[in-house]
């Protein structure tokens, strides 16, 4: 432990001296008498003796859920004499403590207690609570002593998810069973059409009806009811922050929100962090995948870098043909622009969900700030034109929305598309 | 609030002990009481600071006092001496409720009691000090062997502090 003494020691050490110093000078008891307090305050910080603190710090759980309370434990143990304990549990930004952190307790010698603290989960992440920041004082305050203890603890705080009633369809359908319903037809549940009676065909797909109207064998066909692979491609190069809110927070709360409803209706879903550094998952099936992508997403990003990479850079079963691509991005660096077009090139199924930067400030007093804002504006409107031109929907999720508002969006664009 | 109130009580006592029996000299002896005074609100309405020059000017006026308008020994100056005290450690302990921290009730009276015994001590060995002063010299090998251990305790005090 760092031992440290109070500010007022040299204080009273002056005091003390020239009390002395003054009664001897002057031949007067009274200076002397005037000294004789704090030297006895001196000599209680002499004997002041280190006390002997264990502490132990432990989570209920290292997974929880934004907005839910964790509760750490503190144990604590005093060999020594007693001792007054100051403790605090430093928090990263997305912990909170409803009550204060910092707590000063009596700690007797030889019993042992245990300190509750509720922390509450603010935002998602990955983090580490502790170690605990302790000190002990002396009974007056003039000696402490300081250090730090009890190890760290990891904490998955997994992000809420938006309640989503629907999801973008892929345009195109992969070869494993599944919820979806395929263009292709076959064996199935959905009327796809009539055709007639071929050698092979079960009796029980004879269409009764229309085989009576025509007078010759009349069969149904049915859709397929295949899955779909879909891509969730997580811009990491830019985000836009104001205080404590940034797109990427919402990005990764709409990815995790997406990869759940996705998964949940048999699809295979992926991810690809793409920016200065790219990340990938091809895409797979279950809940497994989901907590591989969730818990890669705690620790996601933004970097600064001035790389340029491609989408050549993904291995190719990472964006399997005909997969569905949704995008999350601000849609404010060229890079991930760029590989976007180049995905839409290579004939992906791409829907871009624009994330809504914050309300941008006033422009300056400047003259030209508001001809700089005007172009910056409508930079941003020929980007999205240039989009539309190759046939990719740009949606944009503004704060407050649920994200159930651009899916909408969407596919009241696409009911009428078919793929590339 | 309650300790800084103290804190600035004691510093009142001490003037109030001093500046009333100053007589003639309370025009000299006014200014360092009242500068002390200003510096102990100051050091509480900030973070300390300027608290310890308080202290010495509180002592410095009294001694000053004792100079230029008491003869004989003071029989006040323990109380004054402990006031002192009281005023720096009330001061201090102000400031250290200053942070936002959940305290337990038992930790301000084992702090309250703590200070009361420092200076209850003080009192009585600033007492015992003005009693020994009091006693005429050459008064026999008792006083001599308390003020050879009184030195003794002084020069051991200042070699332990120096060594931590």
């Amino acid at each position: 432990m760092t031992r440290f003494t109070a500010q007022r020691l040299p204080v009273y050490a002056a005091l003390a001296a020239s009390g002395l110093i003054a009664g001897l000078a002057l031949g007067r008891v009274e200076p002397i008498a005037l000294s004789a307090p704090f030297v006895l305050a001196l000599l209680a910080i002499v004997t002041a003796r280190e006390p002997q603190i264990t502490a132990r710090l432990s989570l209920d759980r290292d997974r929880a859920i934004e907005g839910e309370d964790v509760t750490a434990f503190i144990d604590l143990a005093a060999t020594g004499g007693n001792a007054r304990l100051e403790l605090l549990v430093p928090l990263p930004a997305q912990l909170s403590s409803p009550h204060n952190a910092a707590r000063a307790l009596l700690l007797r010698d030889g019993e042992p207690q245990r300190v509750e603290l509720a922390l509450r989960c603010e935002r998602w992440g990955a983090v580490l609570v502790g170690p605990l920041l302790i000190r002990v004082r002396s009974p007056l305050g003039m000696r402490s002593w300081e250090a730090q203890v009890g190890g760290r603890h990891s904490l998955r705080i997994y992000p809420t998810e938006e309640t989503l009633r629907s999801l973008v369809p892929a345009l195109d359908t992969q070869v494993f069973a599944g919820n979806q319903i395929s263009r292709a037809r076959g064996e199935g549940i959905e009327f796809a059409d009539l055709r007639e009676w071929q050698p092979g065909d079960r009796i029980r797909r004879v269409n009764w009806r229309a085989t009576a109207l025509r007078g010759s064998l009349w069969v149904n066909e049915q859709h397929l009811e295949r899955n779909t692979d879909v891509v969730l491609f997580l811009d990491t190069f830019a985000e836009v922050r104001e205080l404590a809110r940034t797109t990427h927070l919402r990005a990764v709360r709409a990815a995790a929100s997406l990869a759940h409803g996705y998964l949940q209706r048999k699809d295979r879903v992926g991810l690809v962090g793409f920016g200065a550094f790219v990340s990938w998952f091809p895409p797979q099936l279950g809940m497994r995948q989901l907590y591989t992508i969730v818990d890669h997403l705690l620790t996601s990003e933004i970097a600064e870098s001035y790389t340029r990479p491609g989408v050549s850079l993904l291995p190719p079963r990472t964006l399997p043909p005909k997969a569905l691509v949704i995008a999350l991005t601000p849609l404010f660096d060229n890079r991930i622009a760029r590989a976007l077009l180049d995905l839409r090139g290579r004939g992906y199924d791409l829907v871009v969900i624009e994330i809504a930067t914050p309300e941008a400030a006033e422009p300056g007093d400047d003259a030209s700030a508001p001809l700089a804002e005007r172009l910056w504006r409508l930079s941003r409107e020929a980007l999205r034109w240039q989009f539309a031109e190759v046939g990719v929907p740009v949606v944009t999720w503004r704060e407050g929305e649920p994200l159930a508002v651009p899916i909408e969006e969407v596919n009241s664009s696409r009911h009428l598309a078919r793929p590339a | 609030m309650t300790t800084a109130a103290g804190a600035v009580a004691a510093y009142g006592g001490v003037i109030a002990l001093v500046l009333p029996r100053a007589g003639a000299h309370l025009v000299e002896l006014a200014p360092g009481a009242g500068a002390g005074l200003a510096l102990v609100l100051a050091a509480l309405v900030t973070d300390g600071r300027g608290l310890g020059v308080a202290l010495w000017l509180g002592g410095a006026t009294y001694v000053a006092f004792l100079v230029a308008a008491h003869s004989g020994i003071d029989g006040a100056a323990p109380l004054v001496a402990v006031l002192l005290l009281l005023c720096g450690e009330l001061a201090t302990w102000s400031l250290d409720e200053r942070s936002r921290m959940r305290t337990d009730a038992g930790l301000i009276w084992r702090r309250g009691g703590a200070v009361g015994l420092l200076a209850l001590g003080g009192l009585m060995l600033a007492t015992l000090s003005v009693v020994l002063g009091a006693a005429p010299s050459a008064h026999g090998l008792v006083f001599t062997f308390l003020g050879a251990i009184a030195a003794i305790a002084a020069a051991g005090t200042g070699i332990l502090l120096a060594r931590r």
